[in-house]
């Protein structure tokens, strides 16, 4: 079909119209095409949560972490005071007044262990976040531009890693003092190599697809590619890395705290408790196994939503 | 293969060297004042000033570094200034008991996680398989220390059956010390039951579809013949090569299981020192352990290439 105007100069109306019309068209198109690929993102949004509730693995483990969740929060309104000394009732076994006994100075244990989830349910979260955080920013930035900065930054994540994570912490909390921001924050940093190669490895899986050539021939500075475009497009294996972080941050931070370099007395935290009751194990058990219980019963809880989760992201 | 082995040597100096680095400058660098950090607030500047004379932490950084690093390749680790006593013997001592309650562990860790690795992978989705697999996955997210004091209860507690310690009295036979590890060895075998089991049940799993178990199967072999003959050796090969990828967890595991049973290892030195700021002491702790983390690395890597054809011709 012949689409030149007849004159040169004063272009054809038709055409005009007609070109009006397909850029309409295209326009429509494509709000067309995005509502359809929301859509579609909704719909399988919905897919994966239907799945997740369904997933019986999921739904155990988010029980158990909401429940100590709760009583991280709320446990103060609830029970006695996890910090009351009261040394006529030292080293009680369990009874009606108090359900899990009372440790050597004469506090409640159902209390303590109550209150126990609180310092971990703040370490290992903030530290998961930092180190998907700096991990994240990491593994994009290698993933992306490849070449030379991609292997001074992996060769530097090998030195990282050359210690084992608790002898490093350990190494550097004796060094900066107990306080719970340095916890965090160290747990964070040494988190920070393993998330990075994670990241990495699935930006390199992306990089190539059609999307990110587009928006580079598109003229997108690499920023804009890496955080608009990359980054949706891997929150799979993100959250699913992210579950599996927050477990070993959860054993990481307990472990410090058993150790003696996390958290100070009179801290009801789990770790610290099993560490200074553990003297105590022969005469007064209940001290030690129901802090041990609660502590086990969260890093599973979390384990089961990790499992649950990447199930249903691998289907 | 003498060439893997060769260049592989010669990537660990520079990553040893780094980590050298990173442990003189936490150490060293960190605390500022290393006299004031071993005496303490109480002490008078003179007596500050004499020991750090005396350690030469007067001297600048890189002298003290160079003259560590010679000191500790030549074999002088120096004197332990809050105990009085040479480090070398002191780490050396540890190390050996330390190797012998890893040694142990993994002696035990091999049959058992192998056994319900196949013993899962054989009766695949069955209520066994499941029941397996969560259990062992859930000994293994739980804290060492935590299964440990709930073993600690149970068996040296309750049941009698185990001692309490984990060092028998002295003048006992050389083989009581087994005996006396028991309880130790148990947890840190827990910590890579889960790995372990599920690499053997997935390589039994896979060896399990392939065409020459169903020829097998079908020539009329009997049933333990076909295990042990074909199923047992190939879920070996990736069961070694995810125990190779779990000394990192095992060394960490060593430092809190010593804590928890007052062993005289090199994790209880290490946590010891970094608690009282002995800095010579841990610093050669720490980086004895990152030789033997390296060493063992790299005898897990070769371990694997023995075993796959294909890294070892390529190597």
């Amino acid at each position: 079909m012949e689409m030149r105007p007849a004159d040169l100069r004063e272009p054809d109306s038709d055409l005009v119209a007609q070109q009006a019309d397909t850029a309409a068209d295209r326009q429509a198109m494509v709000a067309q095409a995005d509502s359809a690929s929301m859509l579609e993102q909704q719909r399988q949004r919905r897919y994966l949560a239907k799945a997740l509730l369904r997933s019986p693995t999921f739904m155990t483990g988010l029980l158990i972490v909401l429940f100590w969740i709760f009583m991280a929060v709320f446990s103060t309104f609830i029970t006695q005071s996890p910090f009351d000394v009261d040394a006529a009732v030292s080293l009680q076994a369990p009874s009606a007044t108090h359900w899990f006994g009372t440790d050597d100075l004469g506090r409640d244990v159902l209390a303590r262990t109550m209150a126990g989830a609180r310092t971990v349910l703040i370490i290992a979260p903030l530290a998961t976040f930092l180190a998907l955080l700096w991990g994240g920013i990491i593994g994009l930035v290698s993933g992306f531009y490849r070449g030379m900065t991609d292997e001074i930054i992996m060769r530097l994540v090998d030195v990282l890693l050359a210690l084992p994570v608790i002898i490093t912490s350990i190494l550097i909390l004796s060094l900066l003092g107990k306080s719970l921001a340095i916890v965090i924050i160290v747990i964070g940093a040494l988190f920070t190599p393993v998330v990075s190669r994670t990241i990495r490895a699935a930006v390199i899986g992306e990089r190539e697809r059609e999307y990110v050539m587009a928006a580079r021939l598109r003229g997108e500075r690499s920023a804009f590619v890496m955080a608009r475009e990359i980054l949706p497009n891997i929150t799979q294996p993100i959250i699913v890395e992210g579950t599996i972080r927050l477990g070993y941050a959860v054993f990481t931070a307990a472990t410090l705290s058993f150790l003696g370099f996390g958290l100070v007395p009179p801290s009801p935290d789990w770790g610290l408790t099993i560490a200074t009751e553990r003297i105590f194990l022969q005469i007064a058990p209940w001290t030690v196994l129901f802090p041990a219980a609660a502590l086990a019963t969260l890093v599973v809880g979390v384990n089961l939503i990790t499992d649950g989760l990447s199930r249903v992201f691998s289907k | 293969m003498l060439r893997l082995i060769g260049r592989r040597l010669l990537l660990m100096i520079p990553t040893l060297i780094l980590v050298s680095i990173l442990v003189f400058a936490l150490a060293e660098v960190l605390p500022g004042d290393v006299g004031r950090s071993i005496l303490g607030p109480y002490a008078t500047q003179e007596q500050v000033e004499i020991l750090n004379k005396e350690l030469g932490a007067d001297k600048p950084l890189y002298e003290r570094y160079v003259s560590w690093a010679v000191g500790f390749v030549t074999g002088d680790w120096g004197v332990s200034p809050l105990l009085n006593i040479p480090v070398r013997p002191t780490v050396m001592k540890a190390l050996g008991n330390s190797l012998l309650l890893a040694g142990f562990a993994l002696v035990i860790i091999v049959p058992v996680s192998i056994v319900l690795g196949v013993f899962a992978g054989l009766r695949k989705d069955s209520f066994l398989d499941r029941g397996i697999t969560v259990s062992s996955l859930s000994m293994t997210v739980i804290p060492e220390f935590v299964s440990g004091v709930i073993l600690l209860y149970i068996f040296a507690v309750w049941l009698k059956w185990l001692p309490v310690t984990a060092i028998p009295p002295d003048g006992s036979p050389f083989v009581d010390r087994f005996y006396y590890l028991i309880l130790p060895a148990i947890p840190l075998m827990f910590l890579e039951l889960g790995y372990i089991a599920r690499m053997a049940r997935v390589g039994t799993v896979q060896v399990l579809a392939m065409p020459y178990i169903r020829t097998a199967v079908l020539k009329g072999l009997p049933r333990h013949r076909v295990v042990f003959g074909h199923v047992l050796r190939n879920a070996m090969v990736p069961t070694v090569t995810v125990i190779g990828s779990q000394v990192g967890w095992l060394i960490g595991g060593l430092v809190v299981i010593e804590t928890l049973f007052v062993y005289p290892g090199i994790g209880k030195v290490m946590v010891d020192a970094a608690q009282t700021h002995d800095v010579v002491m841990l610093e050669a702790s720490v980086l004895v352990v990152a030789v033997i983390y390296m060493v063992a690395n790299l005898i897990a890597d070769i371990v694997v290439a023995l075993l796959n054809p294909r890294i070892r011709m390529g190597g």
